[in-house]
């Protein structure tokens, strides 16, 4: 069991999400940055698919009732644990009784706590993972509160703390521009309009959630098809609104969409992406689709590594 | 644009097969099919198929598979001839309604109808339900009568009620969440539309037929 004894602003139970159900309009749900979660899952001895706390916005405290191994991962954070300062870089031992104390988030949006045996809340549609505008999955299907007792999984007898994980493990921090691929409805934006989406620096609005992020900019000075007949949309899908504020769908967003779908986020770079704050700058370049899935086996080599290296 | 049909990525982990532009009930059948074909075929790697307007998404595990290989299987999936062995059964849902919507006037103004006249051919055809989409329990429902063709709002609004009947273009549905929205609503039915505990959670399939049925309070 975990006690919550001071909720951070915005903290929800996830995992990689729920498989399968598109068809049905059921988003996909799971982690905002899911190669943080695996990465905090392969660091406590979990399977890549267990059920952490996505902890968002600002600090927060939580109690652990019975001994565990807990690992951070994502966003960087001032944190201690049983009142000593927390090294971030590897997996630690909480004793039952210790809290977790999360000062503030310092580098990033979302910190990922795993803990050994994952968080057992029940499974909905395949999936643990909190979807907030259906009041599903995770937790009673909502943000956590004080209070809160969340039921843990029980541990696996073998675990124990993991090596230090190899280089490459987190998410970095850069200025390196977010790639970008051709969205379906490229074609149907003028190439003034796709220079402005190349050449032009965002700003990551405050209108953030976990279905979309909205990107601020001057106004594109072009007239865009308003009403469109709703076509498959996935995480990654930046839209185009008639107001010239493009939009990146997260997890959470809608399967489909009516608006212009002009590029896609390639899925080794939307949890980047999703660690930006509002107020921060980001800037897109295209890339291949061969190299798009390069990276992604690549980060598949880097996560394979990390669960070896127990 | 190359022609019909074709096949395009979504990103890195999906492909799309386009069929075509519209949502006439030829065009349709013809997606929903497509959408059956590809899940009945269990292509290795395939997680999930989702019909749209003129369009099948097909998503699918791009660390173990070849999306080019993939890409080449669904092209030939959408030459093939259209065979649908039986005619599967197709269910048919009534769905009472209260017709009391905040648009109702609005759209009975902008049409040149009555209300008592929108309301009439709005519960009178039996609505295709081409797939589901937006939220959980969303379903795209047409082809809506002609004389009711309105573009969606030009401001959405930012709370929809749950349970709202709604209209916008040639398309009809019922809002199944308190979600935003952009539709002219124009009544309200209890129908629970989507319950993750059911099975199947949702209320309505691709291909099923829904009426609305008015009731008084």
């Amino acid at each position: 069991m975990i006690t919550v004894l001071k909720a951070p602003p915005f903290a929800t139970v996830q995992d990689l999400g729920r498989i399968g159900h598109l068809h049905a309009a059921v988003p996909r749900a799971g982690a905002l940055d899911p190669f943080a979660l695996i990465v905090a899952n392969l660091m406590v001895g979990n399977s890549r698919d267990a059920a952490a706390i996505e902890w968002g916005v600002a600090g927060g405290e939580v109690r652990f009732e019975r001994d565990a191994i807990i690992a951070l991962s994502g966003a960087t954070a001032a944190a201690t644990l049983g009142g000593r300062p927390l090294a971030e870089d590897r997996a630690q031992r909480a004793r039952a009784g210790d809290s977790l104390t999360i000062e503030r988030i310092q580098t990033g949006a979302w910190v990922y706590l795993a803990v050994d045996g994952g968080i057992d809340v029940p499974p909905v549609l395949g999936s643990r993972a909190t979807y907030l505008p259906a009041r599903f999955g995770g937790f009673e299907g909502r943000l956590l509160r004080t209070g809160d007792r969340l039921p843990l999984g029980r541990a696996a007898p073998t675990a124990v703390p993991q090596k230090q994980p190899p280089v490459g493990w987190r998410t970095d921090k850069t200025d390196a521009p977010i790639a970008l691929l051709p969205g379906p409805d490229r074609g149907l934006l003028a190439a003034p309009a796709w220079d402005w989406l190349l050449g032009t620096e965002f700003r990551v609005s405050r209108a953030v959630s976990r279905m979309g992020y909205r990107l601020e900019a001057p106004p594109l000075a072009l007239t865009l098809p308003g009403d469109r007949l709703s076509a498959p949309a996935c995480p990654g899908t930046v839209q185009l609104p008639p107001g010239g504020e493009p939009i990146v769908l997260m997890p959470d967003g809608p399967t489909v969409g009516g608006y212009l779908r002009i590029a896609v986020v390639p899925t080794t770079e939307l949890g980047r992406l999703a660690q930006c704050t509002p107020g921060e700058r980001v800037r897109f370049q295209i890339i291949e689709l061969s190299e798009a899935r390069a990276r992604l086996r690549r980060q598949e080599e880097l996560l394979h590594r990390l669960a070896q290296s127990a | 644009m190359s022609g019909f049909p074709r096949v395009e990525p979504l990103g890195d982990s999906a492909l799309l097969v386009v069929l075509g532009e519209g949502a006439d009930a030829w065009l349709m059948a013809r997606v929903v099919g497509l959408a059956e074909r590809i899940g009945r075929a269990h292509l290795p790697g395939v997680r999930d198929v989702v019909p749209a307007y003129g369009s099948v998404a097909v998503f699918f595990d791009a660390v173990s598979q070849d999306g080019e290989a993939l890409a080449e299987q669904l092209a030939l999936a959408a030459q093939a001839p259209e065979t649908r062995a039986q005619a599967p059964q197709r269910a048919m849902h009534v769905l009472p309604v209260r017709y009391d919507g905040p648009d109702l006037a609005d759209v009975a103004e902008r049409t040149g109808l009555s209300s008592a006249e929108v309301i009439r051919r709005h519960s009178q055809p039996a609505y295709d339900v081409h797939f589901l989409g937006f939220a959980p329990g969303f379903a795209y429902l047409g082809p809506l009568d002609a004389a009711l063709v309105l573009p969606r709002r030009g401001e959405p609004r930012r709370r929809v009620p749950a349970g709202s009947v709604a209209i916008a273009g040639v398309q009809t549905g019922v809002y199944p969440l308190e979600t935003p929205g952009g539709w002219h609503l124009i009544g309200r039915t209890g129908a629970v539309l989507f319950d993750p505990a059911r099975d199947p959670p949702n209320l309505l399939a691709p291909g099923d037929r829904v009426r609305f049925s008015p009731v008084e309070e």
